[in-house]
């Protein structure tokens, strides 16, 4: 494998196994208080508190961050792999594909 | 459910939410927004799951899968304007027929691209159906980053992954073999879904109740998808692919008809 290739999947094991720990935590969090799975995330603000509470919604919504995050995570590594490799062209690639991810964050909550 | 999903997608390079979506809300009753949400999560669980067995194996062609990326991420941003230029009734209709003609244009050429070297973006990977290794170069880069900005459009537009529309533009076009184009295209998919996902998340139509049990369905999938890609002949991926293709075309048309909105 190839070092963009090895990072990128280690990045990617990482995340998916960090966001499954926290779903099934939060899971059997819910299980034992019998309450069954709760409706709606937790908005990013509460989320410290009600992971401290601990409530299980929280759990799994950390866990569905995690999952959605990992690509983002998985692009800028990948960035700065190819600064390590001198590879000019496609830093400015990648930078950019995350430069317009962000950037659809930043419209998208107008 | 999501663990039949997982597989297909992973297995095609494709999302799945024009199917996925119909579903969740028509039988499940699931709100619509809430529906997107979820198979927007899907498709980034697939992607991720998916890219740990096509990357150990050199499937994914990461640079050409990048280079594209930046013209989908920017269609899909320029999708909203574009949603006010043109109705997006007669836009289903357009891309249904689009479909088709792909799926037909797949199975009139039958098998896969004689893979041939270029000087662009070369790669290659070992595929072990046909015990050889296969090494190819990208066609038509400028035309096919072109599309690609179009392709990107359409799923910021219509709110569906785009992967039905990457992967002939790769196969079809780009002259890349199918099995790296399925998993360079499973690759992009992940980004695109992750940047939309984010936006749902800030809204509140995230709902654990049900996007996790999903993604794990999803995830459990998707770690077999694609080692049936690995080992499926590439002809063989191809019909399935033209079939996907042809149900992806109807559900378009359902929704352009105003079905499962």
């Amino acid at each position: 494998m190839e070092p963009i290739e090895r990072a990128i999947r280690w990045i990617l094991l990482c995340g998916i196994a960090l966001s499954v720990a926290l779903m099934a935590a939060g899971l059997l969090l819910g299980v034992a208080r019998g309450a069954g799975l709760p409706r709606g995330v937790v908005p990013l603000a509460e989320l410290p508190r009600a992971l401290a509470a601990p409530r299980p919604a929280a759990y799994l919504s950390l866990g569905l961050i995690v999952l959605i995050g990992t690509p983002f995570v998985r692009v800028a590594g990948s960035l700065v792999v190819f600064v390590r490799e001198r590879d000019g062209r496609y830093v400015l690639v990648t930078a950019t594909v995350l430069f317009v991810m962000c950037l659809g964050l930043v419209l998208g909550k107008v | 459910m999501a663990f039949v999903a997982g597989v297909f997608g992973s297995m095609l390079g494709v999302g799945g939410g024009i199917i996925m979506v119909p579903m969740l809300s028509l039988a499940f009753g699931v709100p619509i927004k809430v529906a997107i949400a979820t198979s927007i999560v899907c498709v980034i669980a697939t992607s991720s799951m998916a890219q740990t067995t096509f990357v150990s194996r050199g499937m994914t062609n990461i640079r050409l899968g990048m280079l594209l990326e930046v013209a989908t991420a920017i269609g899909a941003v320029a999708g909203g304007v574009t949603a006010v230029l043109v109705d997006g009734r007669v836009l289903q209709f357009c891309f249904a027929a689009l479909l088709a003609y792909v799926a037909w244009q797949m199975n009139r050429r039958g098998g896969d691209v004689t893979p041939a070297r270029t000087g662009v973006l070369e790669a290659a990977y070992y595929d072990p159906a046909s015990r050889r290794d296969v090494e190819y170069g990208v066609r038509r880069p400028r035309l096919g980053f072109v599309l690609s900005l179009g392709a990107g459009n359409v799923s910021g537009l219509l709110g569906v992954g785009g992967g039905a529309f990457k992967v002939p533009i790769m196969n079809l076009l780009m002259g890349v073999p199918l099995k790296a184009t399925i998993a360079t295209s499973n690759l992009m998919i992940g980004v695109t879904a992750a940047a939309g996902a984010a936006i749902f998340y800030g809204r509140g139509y995230m709902d654990p109740y049900y996007a996790v049990p999903a993604a794990l369905g999803i995830l459990a999938g998707a770690r077999l998808g694609p080692r049936l890609a690995v080992r499926l002949s590439a002809r063989a991926l191809g019909m399935i692919f033209q079939v996907v293709l042809a149900v992806f075309a109807v559900m378009m048309l359902l929704r352009g008809v105003g079905l499962g909105q």
